[in-house]
C-alpha cells in the first residue's frame, strides 16, 4: 500500500508535501459510498491537488485523465489518493471534509507537528497514527538520500532511481527543464502521490551538484 | 515481462523505468533479464515502447512466479486479500474497524522498501526470527499468513523461496506489552536480511495528535527513531453498513 509515511527529505521540502486518502473500509461503509466519495473527490477538485488518482482508473493527473472521467468512474469500494503542496491547501480541504461529514476514513500523510496544528486549528481529533521507524537491513544498497528523495515520492517504488539520474541527466544538459521532468517521473506512479511541484524544487536546487552516470 | 526481440528496435527508452534494472541491451535491442525481473508492469504501464514490444510473460500467471506479479504490481488485485496492494488496510480505517484498538499496536515490516526488491527467502528469515521469539501474530488478512507452511517455525511454503518480489509487508497486530520484543527480535534479525526493510508502528492517538508516550518510550528505550513525518488517520470515518450496526 502507498508507502507515504516513509517519504525522505528535508522537513523544509517535506512542508510542502501533504498526501491525502480517502478510503472506504471494507465490511463497515462500503455499502452506498460512491456518491459520498464523489461528493470528497469534487472538494478535492475544488481545492486544487498537484496529483490524484482514482483506484478504478490507475491513472494520475498528468496521464491526460480529465475530472469527468474520474468523476464517472467512482463506484462502491473505491479509494482515491491525493496530493497537495501547501499547508494551507491541506487545511482548507480537512476543513470542507469535515463540514461534508460524510463518514469515510480520511488519512493525511505529512509532517506529524503540522497535522497536530491544523487539526486544532479546524477542531479534528485524529484517531490513529502510523509511524515510521525508518529502514533497516543492508542500507548499503539503496540509492543515495538525494535519490530516494524522489522514489520515495511514489508509494509503491514505481519510480525507479535509474530515471531518477536519467532525467538529472537530461536536466544538467539543457534538454528538458526541472518540471517536465517531473512529469517524467510522475508518469509510472500508479499510486497518484507523486509531487511533481516538490520533485521540480529538488531537481531545481540538485542538478547543479550532480554528475551522474546513467547508472 | 517481456521484450520480443524481433519487435524491439533497441532505442534502450524502456530502460529507465525499470525499478529494478533487470532491462539491459544484448545485441543492440533491449532484454529484459527474467530472474532480475519482479513482474511490476511499470515498463508496459508507462507505454513508452514506441513499436508496442513490451509484453506480459506468458508464465505471468503460473504459480508461484504469479507471486511477482501479485506482490510487486500495483494494479494487481491480490488473491489473497482481494485488494489492490500487498498489505491490509491497517490504519488507514482504524477509525471505522478499531482493529488496532487501545492497548494495541500494529507493526509493519515492508521488506524490499524503498525500491530495492527482495527474495521471498528474506521474509522467511523475519518470520523464522520471530516465531523462535514467540511472535506468531500475523495479521490473518495479509498476504504473507497464507504463505506460511509451518504456523510454528513460521516456515514459508518451500517452493515460494525462489521467487523475487518488489515488496512484502509483514502486519503484526499485538498488545503494547509486547512491542519491546518484537523490535528487538527486528532489530536482531535486520544483519540477516540480505535486502532492506521499512519498520512501522501503528496505534490509536491521545487526545490532541498525543502519540501514547508509552508507545514512544518503548520505541526510544529499543534504540529506534521516529521521522518527523506520519499517516495520520484524521478521525472522520464511521460504520454504517447494517449488517456491523
Amino acid at each position: 500500500m502507498t508507502h507515504s509515511l516513509h517519504r525522505e527529505g528535508t522537513i523544509d521540502s517535506l512542508e510542502r508535501d501533504y498526501a491525502l486518502f480517502i478510503y472506504p473500509a471494507r465490511g463497515f461503509n462500503y455499502k452506498g459510498c460512491a456518491p459520498k466519495v464523489r461528493r470528497l473527490v469534487e472538494i478535492v477538485y475544488q481545492v486544487g491537488p498537484v496529483n490524484m488518482i482514482a483506484t478504478t482508473l490507475r491513472r494520475n493527473m498528468y496521464s491526460g485523465v480529465r475530472p469527468e472521467e474520474v468523476l464517472d468512474s467512482i463506484k462502491e469500494g473505491i479509494r482515491v489518493f491525493s496530493v497537495f503542496n501547501s499547508r494551507e491547501k491541506i487545511k482548507e480541504v480537512l476543513k470542507r471534509f469535515k463540514a461534508a461529514d460524510e463518514g469515510i476514513s480520511i488519512v493525511v500523510s505529512g509532517l506529524i507537528d503540522r497535522v497536530r496544528e491544523i487539526a486544532l486549528e479546524i477542531g479534528l481529533d485524529p484517531h490513529t497514527i502510523n509511524i515510521s521507524l525508518g529502514v533497516h537491513g543492508d542500507t548499503g544498497r539503496l540509492p543515495p538520500p538525494d535519490i530516494r528523495q524522489f522514489t520515495t515520492m511514489c508509494g509503491h517504488g514505481m519510480v525507479s532511481p535509474i530515471l531518477v539520474r536519467d532525467v538529472i541527466r537530461r536536466v544538467n544538459r539543457g534538454k528538458i527543464s526541472p518540471w517536465e521532468a517531473s512529469l517524467v517521473l510522475a508518469k509510472p506512479c500508479a499510486c497518484g502521490i507523486y509531487n511533481p511541484h516538490r520533485s521540480a524544487e529538488l531537481l531545481e536546487s540538485l542538478t547543479p551538484l550532480y554528475t551522474v552516470a546513467r547508472r | 515481462m517481456i521484450i520480443y526481440k524481433e519487435v524491439c528496435v533497441g532505442c534502450g527508452r524502456c530502460q529507465p523505468y525499470c525499478p529494478t534494472g533487470a532491462i539491459s541491451f544484448e545485441d543492440m535491442k533491449s532484454v529484459v533479464d527474467q530472474d532480475v525481473c519482479y513482474e511490476c508492469g511499470n515498463c508496459l504501464r508507462v507505454a513508452i515502447c514506441p513499436v508496442e514490444a513490451i509484453h506480459e510473460s506468458p508464465q505471468v500467471y503460473q504459480y508461484p512466479r504469479a507471486l511477482r506479479k501479485y506482490f510487486s504490481d500495483p494494479c494487481a488485485t491480490h488473491a489473497v486479500t482481494g485488494i489492490e496492494g500487498r498489505g491490509t488496510e491497517e490504519s488507514k480505517t482504524n477509525d471505522v474497524t478499531e482493529r488496532c484498538g487501545p492497548g494495541a499496536v500494529g507493526v509493519a515490516i515492508e521488506v524490499g522498501r524503498p525500491t530495492l526488491g527482495m527474495g521471498l527467502e528474506d521474509i522467511q528469515r523475519i518470520t523464522r526470527a520471530l516465531a523462535r521469539s514467540g511472535i506468531t501474530e500475523i495479521e490473518p488478512q495479509n498476504p504473507i499468513h497464507s504463505m506460511i507452511a509451518d504456523p510454528d517455525s513460521e516456515d514459508l511454503k518451500a517452493e515460494m523461496l525462489k521467487e523475487r518480489v518488489l515488496r512484502a509487508i509483514i502486519e503484526l497486530q499485538i498488545t503494547r506489552a509486547r512491542l519491546a520484543d518484537v523490535l528487538r527480535t527486528i532489530k536482531t534479525v535486520a544483519a540477516e536480511v540480505d535486502s532492506v526493510f521499512t519498520l512501522d508502528v501503528f496505534t490509536m492517538l491521545d487526545p490532541g495528535l498525543t502519540i501514547p508516550q508509552e508507545v514512544l518510550d518503548i520505541i526510544a528505550a529499543e534504540g529506534f527513531t521516529w521521522q518527523p513525518n506520519a499517516k495520520i488517520n484524521m478521525g472522520l470515518g464511521r460504520a454504517t453498513d447494517r449488517e456491523i450496526q
